[in-house]
């Protein structure tokens, strides 16, 4: 048995396909070092994270492949489901081959893995880009707090940054602890706890009473329908929402 | 009045707009500014009766002229009345668009003073917010009946899109129910936009600069069940919109009934799967090539209930059927049940490569349950039953919607 283990970085990550393709060696495993408890006569190779390699590989997967898969293997990765890494390992091994085609290729356990779990990743992605509620903070800084199932932080940022690229704003995920903080068109991952105390500025009451009141009047009472409601908007998002 | 006042009363007063929608348009943010727009469209919340909630959707003002009978606002009823300032509207669109409440603003109006007075409000405040406060987030405007068109197309060139309710079905109906509204004062500026916005795509090939025009285009509402046409009249009326009016939408809001007018019907519930079931004819005008002549005629002029309109075209037609997967046509391949333009799409693609038995069709996540029943794959029918209308009628059967379902158990035994 070989473990391959790398930092949890999808840079970290792909520098273990580098080398795995590179030494033409069979992971068994590739798990996040924190992921792993130590057994006996077990193989581990951990991996340095390497940016070089991880851009190659980024590189060669956008041109030889195609976009879209780059897109699907990104966004399965960031399900962390248990065993994607090896899915994305053996789908490589298949795409390199097979280019862009790889796509239509319903047949292939892995392969129809791969986009399901993207697609799963995706969805969630969308559904936050509305859900997803600011809190105005003193000194005007809007904060963010969600706890989604996948890792969406990094692919919901660009959005963030374009529509609201005038304010600072920080999105928090609760459940991982960490944030992505932005300022002046540039923004930074930091571990969540590093944040300070959450004071909401004068105002920010005042519009949260507002908006209340429009979602209670904006119903129409004779086609009340809560489990459409649910169904469109499941109650794990309810957490955080100003209107629930 | 106080602001969260004002925002109960005019939203309380557009909330009989079906509208929501935020696709379409993929306005970008300008430098100093706030605010994009998505061209898919994204929901924020959805209200307790299920509807999506994307856009501030508020009236300007409720105050109305008109007294038009099927409408909550109209002049006679008696209910508390309020109007905005642009800067109001202003201040309450930013305020929750940087908190991502919403995707933009919808706004509309009742007839204040005079229609010429209301537009130049409407118009006041789009201007507002896309020149002072630089916002570049989803607009949707109603362009109202009546108004000077050069108004109207003022306001388009701010807004992503417009919209002029057409609400009753038919003339006979509007002067009717209506009587002070002309049919001429709802249809002109709804030609007039639809003609703006193809000249607005040939001078948009010409010069790259050319001035946006109503990018996410326009769009219409009609009131199902508040006057006596069947859904064929509906139906026909939508389609020349799409095909003469450049419409880019037709919305159907079930009535849902706001006063005891004696010329309106009774009705203990909005018609809500009537206006389902148009829904889906809609979508097979503009998606499935369908026409409205095909799904319904003078004699067959309102869509089964039970059935959605697709499975009830399909099993009137079994001659057509069964289809072999691997050898129909694309568009005939659309016209199964069950299959729409991604599924069709898929097929099309994989068949080249090699033939598709029934169980290649799960993997490519093809839906199967209406669909087994009209096709063949390799020559084989899978559904197991005979191709008889009466089988098949009671197979489609749409039960989630059978009210008088029994259940298992009643509560008493179970307690």
């Amino acid at each position: 048995m070989i473990y391959y283990l790398y930092d949890g970085s999808f840079s970290g990550f792909l520098t273990v396909i580098y080398d795995t393709f590179c030494s033409k060696e069979k992971p068994d495993y590739i798990l996040k070092k924190s992921a792993y408890q130590r057994r006996l006569f077990e193989k581990i190779k951990e991996i340095e994270t390497n940016k070089e390699k991880a851009d190659k590989v980024a590189k060669a997967i956008k041109n030889k492949i195609s976009k879209k898969s780059y897109k699907n293997i990104y966004y399965s990765f960031l399900s962390e489901k248990k065993g994607v890494e090896l899915d994305i390992f053996y789908y490589l091994k298949l795409a390199f081959k097979k280019g862009k085609t790889i796509e239509e290729n319903w047949a292939n356990d892995r392969v129809r893995r791969i986009k399901r779990l993207s697609k799963k990743v995706g969805r969630e992605r969308h559904k936050y880009l509305g859900l997803l509620r600011f809190r105005e903070l003193k000194e005007g800084i809007l904060y963010a707090p969600f706890e989604p199932d996948y890792n969406v932080l990094p692919i919901l940022s660009n959005h963030f940054a374009s529509r609201i690229k005038n304010y600072r704003w920080v999105i928090h995920d609760k459940s991982r602890e960490f944030a992505v903080i932005y300022e002046n068109g540039e923004w930074i991952m930091i571990d969540g706890n590093e944040l300070p105390e959450v004071k909401y500025g004068e105002n920010e009451k005042y519009y949260q009473e507002l908006w209340k009141k429009f979602f209670e009047h904006i119903t129409i009472e004779n086609r009340k329908n809560l489990d459409l409601q649910a169904n469109f908007m499941p109650k794990k998002y309810w957490n955080y929402l100003i209107e629930k | 009045m106080d602001i969260g006042k004002k925002l109960e009363v005019l939203s309380e007063a557009a909330k009989y707009d079906a509208s929501c929608s935020s696709s379409g348009s993929n306005r970008k943010n300008s430098s100093s500014g706030i605010g994009n727009s998505a061209i898919g469209g994204i929901c924020h919340s959805w209200s307790d009766d299920g509807r999506c909630i994307s856009l501030l959707k508020i009236l300007f003002t409720n105050y109305c002229i008109y007294d038009c009978a099927y409408c909550v606002n109209r002049s006679s009823n008696d209910l508390p009345r309020a109007t905005f300032t642009p800067q109001e509207v202003a201040d309450l669109t930013i305020n929750f668009y940087k908190r991502n409440y919403i995707e933009g603003l919808f706004l509309s109006s009742a007839v204040h003073k005079s229609p010429d007075y209301t537009m130049e409000q409407i118009l006041k405040t789009v201007k507002l917010l896309r020149e002072k406060n630089n916002y570049n987030g989803y607009i949707h405007l109603k362009a109202i009946p009546g108004a000077d068109y050069e108004l109207i197309r003022k306001a388009g060139e701010y807004a992503d899109r417009m919209s002029v309710n057409i609400e009753l079905p038919s003339r006979t109906s509007l002067s009717e129910l209506a009587p002070q509204k002309k049919p001429e004062d709802i249809l002109t500026p709804m030609k007039k936009i639809g003609k703006g916005l193809k000249e607005n795509k040939l001078a948009k090939n010409k010069y790259e600069n050319a001035p946006d025009f109503v990018p996410a285009g326009q769009s219409t509402q009609l009131i199902v069940g508040a006057s006596p046409e069947p859904d064929y009249q509906i139906l026909k009326l939508s389609e020349g919109l799409y095909n003469n009016f450049n419409l880019k939408r037709v919305y159907y809001s079930a009535f849902v009934p706001v006063s005891d007018n004696k010329k309106l019907p009774t009705v203990n519930k909005p018609p809500l799967i009537r206006e389902h079931r148009l829904y889906q004819a809609d979508w097979l005008l503009r998606f499935y090539n369908f026409e409205a002549d095909e799904l319904l005629d003078e004699n067959h002029s309102n869509f089964n209930i039970e059935l959605d309109p697709k499975a009830d075209w399909a099993i009137n037609h079994l001659e057509k059927f069964p289809v072999e997967i691997n050898e129909v046509s694309y568009n005939k391949l659309l016209r199964v049940p069950g299959i729409g333009p991604k599924s069709a799409g898929r097929i099309y693609k994989s068949r080249k490569r090699n033939k598709l038995g029934y169980y290649d069709l799960i993997k490519m996540g093809i839906v199967l349950k209406r669909a087994k029943y009209f096709i063949t794959c390799k020559g084989k029918y899978f559904a197991g039953v005979p191709m008889k209308k009466e089988i098949l009628e009671k197979r489609l059967a749409d039960k989630s919607k059978n009210l008088n379902q029994l259940a298992l158990f009643n509560n008493k035994e179970v307690k």
